[in-house]
């Protein structure tokens, strides 16, 4: 039966303590690589806007600022993203040397198309987000925000980007990867001096509808 | 190094202790249930910016105007139209769901032929075109239409194919409006009724169930709530009669209970006590009114409708008082009442003085037709479908060897309904251009589908009840579906295949010389406007005392008990079933499952020997029909209530199978003095099931 017994006799070395412990070390470490490294690479799936845009352009070069484009309608509504039509206020003919500009122009604004733009943060039609209630007016009561600071409290800031940052599309939910979860909101909806001033409490049918 | 089982086990042991410090099974069951939550048939949220047309409902009977909102092409919701006259800031539960019902799995998408073996296939347009054309070119000489759109000018295209290529038979899908017309006829009157309710200080419906689904009802409901402000004192007083207490007669300030069908002996009742009180009117035949109604005094009125005498006189004596009264008979549920009804209401009315008054009842008038060989208004009225389908029953008149119908259902709205279906098919070839897939296109040859009205350039003139003459637009605000065709300008190119000569050359020349027959301004129309006028025509009537002596009285009917049908225009109408949106407006015990409850008070629930839930079998030579029992203390004794638009045999899931039709039991007769076919006096017997 002796051939059974699996450490020396007298079992204490210090090298047969750590041996033993290894192989318990490698998995954790494994695990560690694959939970923190290679999960997240097989999560999400990378795509890349249907075209480049530049934010640093339009908002250096042209002036422009968020709501320029991202505005709020007479009755309230958000616009979200331009259409086609609005873009090609400008661009309906090429207004400088960007092969992009020149392709949005031929495949978008010469046949009417609306760009598939990606969108970071798209909520769920569950969550009923008003943007008109998330307005310079209503946080500025308090704050001190610029139209770009305030947007970038929820949105990437992309304002002084060349290039659309990567879309990471969860291969699982669809939902892009920086998608807002709850708690973000909650940051400011369970805040006691948040509903204090603009009396939006954290109850479910707030945002729930 | 080789791994042993222990090795192996203490690395299985840190690959699960490094995996719960990791996001992989955190993120994974927070994922998990966000996917779980992702239901794709479940249509998303459009985004877009608003935009807002004003048309009106071609599918609600009221007529009602409505503002439809739209994000891009598409329309996401109906709106009440505070600037059209029959919205005033309302609108009805029917209309309210034409947005939802664009996409009812009722829908006609495409033309489809009945196959040999009963099935329906589709076909395409041409072959639809060709069979329609060689069906009806052969039945020449032998064609009728049906038209339920009341109030279109389509029906001036399909009675001229009628008039030239048949023999005259174009009929419209009863309502209360063809009793109205053949009442002012038989008073020697033109033009059609008006009911200046804005204006009346009291207002007395007989039957009529105003604030809920007869005429402009949204209208009518707008004028009450601006003459009744909540916490002030209301500055018009109503007075309901009928025998359910209805939503009227919640909202009246009296309900006085009357027999289904006693509605103009309910009147005339009043009008021996107005005659007694030295009320007169300028009549030739006033004298024989005043013979006629001596006999109806509060104890007969009372043996004969079921009323409390005191409670006539007490409405008599209101009536009186008022300085603008106005009296609206008509039918419980839409349809079915007889000419003597209204002759009595309109008998009132003249003996208050209303005729033509502000505040009271008066007629309108009507445009010529603008499309050759049409049949004027006064003509399309006086056609009774029920009569022409119960003559081809007994075969006194030979079946048409084509019958084409327009929104019309008459194989499940009509009075005996299953009778009705038999008649039809004696008829050889039929053809329908339908929206829904309803019961008689079920019956038909060719199932020709058309947009619904917010896909479509269409007119509505003067619907019934309204108080003014009026003329509006409903225009096209959304994309119809690719192998839909507008119906008004396939039926003039149809009607020109088959020879026949109609002046126009498009529908938007009929519509267009319709706006002007009626005064109109197209451009305005087109812009959503409403074409409105004050102008009524001379009321110079006759009580028509005669043919209203022949016709009052009420016929014994058959069996101990009454049916009563309770009509609701948000569970569907006889155009259409119940819109999916509204399953929810039907109440718990009017509908379990597919069981339907008909209600009765306690004293009937106790003559019968019956219990809440018991089942029972409602049954006359019509039909029968199987239901369970509620009891409601607002209906007359010996009477049961039961609600219209269940028991359809077509149409979706939302419908079909869903409690059973209540036409079948309404038993047709005929009116003594007008030859017009009533249903509004079912006698049942009632057994346990």
């Amino acid at each position: 039966m002796a051939d059974r017994h699996l450490h020396p006799a007298n079992g204490n070395s210090a090298s047969g303590q750590f041996g033993g412990a290894a192989p318990f070390f490698v998995g954790l470490v494994v695990a560690l690589i694959l939970g923190w490294w290679a999960f997240p690479q097989m999560l999400y799936s990378q795509k890349h806007q249907p075209i480049r845009f530049s934010h640093k352009v339009h908002m250096e070069g042209a002036g422009m600022e968020c709501s320029s484009c991202h505005f709020l309608r007479e009755d309230g509504t958000f616009a979200g993203l331009p259409t086609t039509e609005s873009c090609a206020e400008c661009h309906s003919e090429p207004m400088g040397s960007d092969p992009e500009e020149v392709r949005f122009i031929e495949e978008y604004v010469n046949t009417g198309k609306e760009v598939e733009w990606l969108v970071y943060q798209k909520q769920p039609d569950n969550v009923f987000f008003s943007h008109a209630a998330h307005s310079m007016d209503s946080c500025n009561k308090c704050h001190e925000f610029t139209e770009t600071e305030l947007c970038s409290s929820c949105h990437p800031n992309v304002a002084e980007t060349d290039e659309a940052p990567v879309y990471y599309e969860n291969k699982l939910t669809k939902y892009s990867k920086q998608t807002m979860k709850m708690w973000r909101c909650e940051e400011c909806h369970a805040h006691p001096e948040h509903y204090g001033t603009t009396r939006s409490s954290n109850a479910c049918y707030v945002c729930h509808k | 190094m080789a791994v042993d089982r222990r090795g192996f086990l203490k690395f299985v042991a840190g690959v699960s202790a490094g995996v719960m410090v990791t996001p992989i099974p955190w993120k994974l069951l927070d994922d998990a249930s966000i996917w779980t939550q992702n239901w794709p048939w479940i249509p998303s949220n459009v985004d877009g910016a608003s935009t807002y047309v004003s048309t009106v409902s071609k599918l609600c009977p009221s007529c009602v105007g409505m503002k439809v909102r739209l994000v891009g092409d598409r329309p996401v919701r109906i709106l009440p139209d505070e600037n059209h006259p029959l919205s005033k800031g309302g609108i009805s539960p029917l209309a309210v769901a034409e947005a939802q019902m664009l996409h009812s799995p009722a829908r006609v998408m495409r033309p489809l032929k009945k196959a040999a073996d009963g099935a329906y296939v589709a076909i395409s347009w041409e072959e639809a075109d060709a069979m329609l054309a060689e069906k009806l070119g052969a039945a020449k000489g032998g064609i009728a239409c049906v038209s339920g759109d009341e109030t279109g000018t389509i029906n001036e295209v399909l009675s001229a194919i009628a008039v030239q290529a048949g023999s005259g038979n174009f009929y419209l899908m009863p309502t209360e409006a063809q009793p109205a017309a053949k009442a002012v006829a038989a008073m020697g009157g033109k033009g059609q009724l008006g009911y200046d309710i804005e204006n009346s200080d009291y207002v007395l419906a007989i039957g009529a169930n105003v604030l809920e689904t007869w005429g402009t009802v949204i209208r009518n409901r707008a004028a009450y709530k601006a003459a009744r402000p909540h916490g002030e004192e209301p500055a018009v007083q109503y007075v309901f009669a009928g025998p359910v207490q209805n939503s009227t007669a919640a909202g009246a300030d009296q309900w006085v209970p009357i027999k289904a069908g006693t509605e103009g002996v309910f009147a005339l009742g009043i009008a021996h006590l107005l005659i007694k009180a030295g009320a007169r009117a300028d009549a030739a035949d006033f004298d024989a009114f005043r013979s006629l109604v001596e006999a109806y005094n509060p104890a007969k009125v009372a043996e004969i409708t079921g009323t409390n005498p005191e409670q006539l006189k007490s409405v008599a004596g209101a009536l009186m008082k008022a300085r603008t009264p106005l009296v609206i008979t008509g039918s419980d549920f839409g349809q079915g009442t007889g000419a003597a009804t209204v002759m009595a209401g309109v008998a009132v009315n003249m003996l208050l003085g209303g005729m033509n008054r502000k505040g009271g009842l008066k007629l309108l008038p009507v445009a010529e037709p603008v499309v050759s060989s049409a049949m004027t208004r006064a003509e399309m009225m006086g056609k009774d479908f029920v009569s022409y389908m119960s003559r081809i029953n007994a075969g006194k008149e030979k079946a048409p060897a084509a019958m084409v119908f327009y929104e019309a259902n008459p194989a499940y709205a009509l009075p005996q309904a299953t009778k009705m279906s038999e008649v039809l098919a004696k008829v050889p070839f039929k053809a329908t251009f339908t929206t829904f897939l309803d019961e008689t296109a079920m019956l038909c040859d060719l199932v020709l589908p058309v947009p619904m009205g917010l896909e479509r350039l269409d007119d509505v003139a003067t619907p019934y009840g309204s108080g003014q003459a009026l003329y509006c637009l409903a225009r096209p605000v959304a994309p119809m579906p690719a192998n839909v065709k507008p119906a008004g300008d396939y039926i003039i190119a149809l009607a020109g295949k088959l020879g026949c000569s109609l002046g126009v050359s498009s529908w938007e020349e009929v519509l267009q010389a319709k706006a002007q027959a009626m005064g109109a301004d197209w451009d305005s129309l087109m812009d959503g406007n409403v074409f409105m006028s004050d102008a009524t025509v001379s009321a110079s009537l006759s009580f028509g005392a005669d043919a209203l002596a022949k016709s009052v009285a009420p016929k014994a009917k058959e069996g101990d008990f009454a049916v009563a049908p309770v009509f609701k225009l948000g569970i569907g109408t006889a155009k259409t079933a119940i819109p999916p949106y509204n399953n929810k407006l039907i109440r718990r015990w009017e509908l379990q499952g597919n069981e339907l409850y008909v209600a009765m008070n306690g004293a009937t629930a106790r003559k019968l020997g019956v219990l809440m839930h018991d089942k029972i079998v409602v049954s006359n030579k019509s039909g029968n029909l199987t239901a369970r029992v509620n009891i409601f203390e607002g209906i007359m004794n010996d009477t049961i209530a039961v609600l219209m638009g269940l028991g359809h045999t077509a149409f979706d899931q939302f419908s079909k199978g869903k409690g059973e039709n209540v036409m079948q039991l309404l038993t047709v007769g005929f009116e003594a003095g007008t030859g017009l076919s009533v249903w509004n006096m079912a006698g049942v017997t009632i057994s346990k099931a």
